[in-house]
C-alpha cells in the first residue's frame, strides 16, 4: 500500500519554488486526498482530565508531574454534563479524554460522548471501556513486557492490553518511543500485528524538570526515525504512520521550534485556532489558559508528543502548501492524524514513502 | 449585499465556496460580517481560503497577517493593498 506512485509523484522532484495551490490540486489523485482529508477541518478539540486517580504508575508520567494531580475530582455527572453542553455551545466538537486514568469513571466518558460525538480517549489499557463510549481509544505502550514491569510496574501488560482491546475497533495502540526501548518496539509490534491491531508511535517528550532515561537525545531519535520507517515498511496494515510522520517527530527540533506550536500554553494569540478555542480542563473542571496545551507539564523544547504533532502539523497547511513534495508530506501526515484520532475515517494510500524535510528545515 | 465592490464580491464568491457555505450567495453576504465570530470559520478554513486568494490575484499572504484579515471588507483591502505594491 504504501509508496503507490501516482502521476503526481512521478512528477514530484520536478516541482520546485512556490507553488500555485491550484496546480498542487492538479492531480486527481492528490485532489482526492485533499478532499478527503479537508472535511474534517471542523474538528475544534478540548482536553479533559477525567480524574485524578490512576490504576498504576509510569515512569515519567505526564500527570503526577506539576500540580494539576491536587485538584479535587468532580464526580457529579451532571456538572459534566453542564460542563459538556457548554462546551459543545462554544464550538468544541472533539473531545480528549485524559489524566490519569479515565477508564476508572465510565460514567463520566458517557456524558462527554452523549454531547460530543466525536473523541479520544487515552488510556493505560488495563481496564475495557464500556462499548457505548463511542471514541477511539488510544492504549500506551511504553516497550515489551519487561520494560512496562520496570517502568510501570505492571507485569504482562501487552498481553493484558491485547486481552481487553485486541478485538475492539475503537483501539489505536501508542508505543512511545524512549530513549531506551527503541530495539524492543519490533517484537511488540509484531505481536500487535499478529493480533490484527493498529498500532501508532509516539516520542517520548519529557516533562518539565525531568532528566530520567526515557529522556532522548539526538542518537536515539536517529535510532527512532530508523526503526519507526522500518516498522512502517514491514507491517504497513498494522502501523498508522507517515515516513513526514516519523521526520517531524524525530527531528532534532522539537515541534515548537519546527512548526510554531498553537496551543494557547506558548501562543498568545486568542485570534484564531487553537489559541482562540484550545481549553485543558483540569478533573476539577477548572481551566487555565496559560497552561493550556494537549500534554501539560511537558519540557516545550523536548515536545514531539503525538498529540502535539496531530494539532501543530496539521494548522501548518500554508507553509506546506509551498511545494509538491512538502504539501504531499503534510496529506500524508494529516492522513495519518485522522486515521488514529477520528473513528470511521478511512485512511487513504500514502503519496510518499521517502523522508521529507520540513518547510525550511534539514531532514534531522 | 451592501456596498459591496467587484473585489468583495470576487473574494465572497471564493469564500463561500472554499468554505461551503451553505445559504449564501456573493451578492447577499455581509462584507462586513465577522469571519471567525459570526460565520464560524477557523485557521484551517481561513488558509484554504488564503492559498486560493494567492492564486486568484498573484499575491503572497504571510501567515502571521491571518489575524488581520477577518472580514471580506478587510480582506478585500489587504488583497487591494497588495495589488498596488
Amino acid at each position: 500500500m504504501r509508496g503507490q506512485a501516482s502521476a503526481a509523484q512521478r512528477t514530484a522532484e520536478t516541482v520546485a519554488g512556490p507553488a500555485i495551490f491550484g496546480e498542487l490540486l492538479g492531480d486527481p489523485a492528490v485532489r482526492e486526498r485533499w478532499e478527503r482529508v479537508r472535511r474534517w477541518f471542523f474538528l475544534r478539540e478540548s482536553t479533559y482530565d477525567m480524574t485524578r486517580r490512576c490504576n498504576i504508575r509510569c515512569e515519567g508520567c505526564y500527570f503526577y508531574h506539576g500540580d494539576k494531580q491536587n485538584v479535587e475530582d468532580c464526580t457529579d455527572p451532571e456538572a459534566w454534563h453542564t460542563l459538556m453542553r457548554a462546551e459543545k455551545a462554544r464550538g468544541i466538537t472533539f473531545a480528549v479524554l485524559a489524566g490519569a486514568e479515565p477508564a476508572l469513571v465510565p460514567e463520566l466518558l458517557r456524558v462527554c460522548g452523549e454531547h460530543i460525538p466525536l473523541g479520544a480517549i487515552a488510556t493505560n489499557g488495563l481496564r475495557r471501556i464500556p462499548e457505548d463510549v463511542p471514541y477511539r481509544i488510544h492504549i500506551s505502550v511504553w516497550g515489551n513486557d519487561a520494560t512496562s514491569e520496570r517502568y510501570r510496574s505492571a507485569k504482562r501488560m501487552l498481553d493484558r492490553q491485547c486481552e481487553q482491546y485486541a478485538d475492539d475497533d475503537r483501539a489505536v495502540f501508542v508505543y512511545t518511543f524512549t530513549r531506551e526501548n527503541c530495539a524492543e518496539s519490533r517484537e511488540v509490534v509484531e505481536q500487535l500485528a499478529r493480533r490484527r491491531c493498529k498500532v501508532t508511535f509516539n516520542v517520548f517528550s519529557s516533562p518539565v524538570g525531568y532528566s530520567g532515561p526515557c529522556r532522548h537525545d539526538a542518537a536515539s531519535l536517529l535510532e527512532t526515525r530508523r526503526t519507526m520507517l522500518e516498522l512502517l515498511d514491514a507491517y504497513p496494515e498494522t502501523v498508522l504512520f507517515s515516513a513526514y510522520s516519523a521526520v517531524a517527530h524525530t527531528h532534532s527540533l522539537g515541534l515548537h521550534e519546527l512548526f510554531g506550536c498553537s496551543y494557547p500554553r506558548m501562543n498568545p494569540s486568542t485570534a484564531l485556532g487553537l489559541g482562540r478555542s484550545f481549553r485543558q480542563y483540569r478533573a476539577n473542571l477548572a481551566f487555565d489558559r496559560g497552561a493550556a496545551c494537549c500534554v501539560p507539564d511537558t519540557d516545550c523544547p523536548d515536545c514531539r508528543h503525538y498529540a502535539a504533532g496531530s494539532a501543530v502539523v496539521t494548522a501548518r497547511l500554508h507553509r506546506h502548501a509551498a511545494n509538491a513534495n512538502t504539501f504531499w508530506a503534510w496529506l500524508d501526515y494529516v492522513n495519518v492524524y485522522l486515521a488514529v484520532w477520528v473513528r470511521g475515517y478511512e485512511p487513504f494510500s500514502p503519496l510518499l514513502s521517502e523522508p521529507t524535510a520540513p518547510p525550511g528545515r534539514g531532514l534531522f | 449585499m451592501s456596498n459591496a465592490t467587484d473585489l468583495e464580491l470576487k473574494i465572497a464568491e471564493i469564500l463561500i465556496r472554499e468554505t461551503r457555505l451553505e445559504d449564501a450567495t456573493a451578492e447577499t453576504f455581509d462584507p462586513d460580517v465577522d469571519l471567525i465570530e459570526e460565520v464560524g470559520l477557523d485557521s484551517m478554513d481561513l488558509t484554504t481560503v488564503v492559498l486560493v486568494l494567492q492564486d486568484e490575484f498573484k499575491i503572497q499572504i504571510p501567515e502571521d497577517e491571518y489575524p488581520k484579515l477577518t472580514t471580506v471588507r478587510k480582506i478585500a483591502a489587504y488583497v487591494q493593498a497588495q495589488l498596488r505594491t
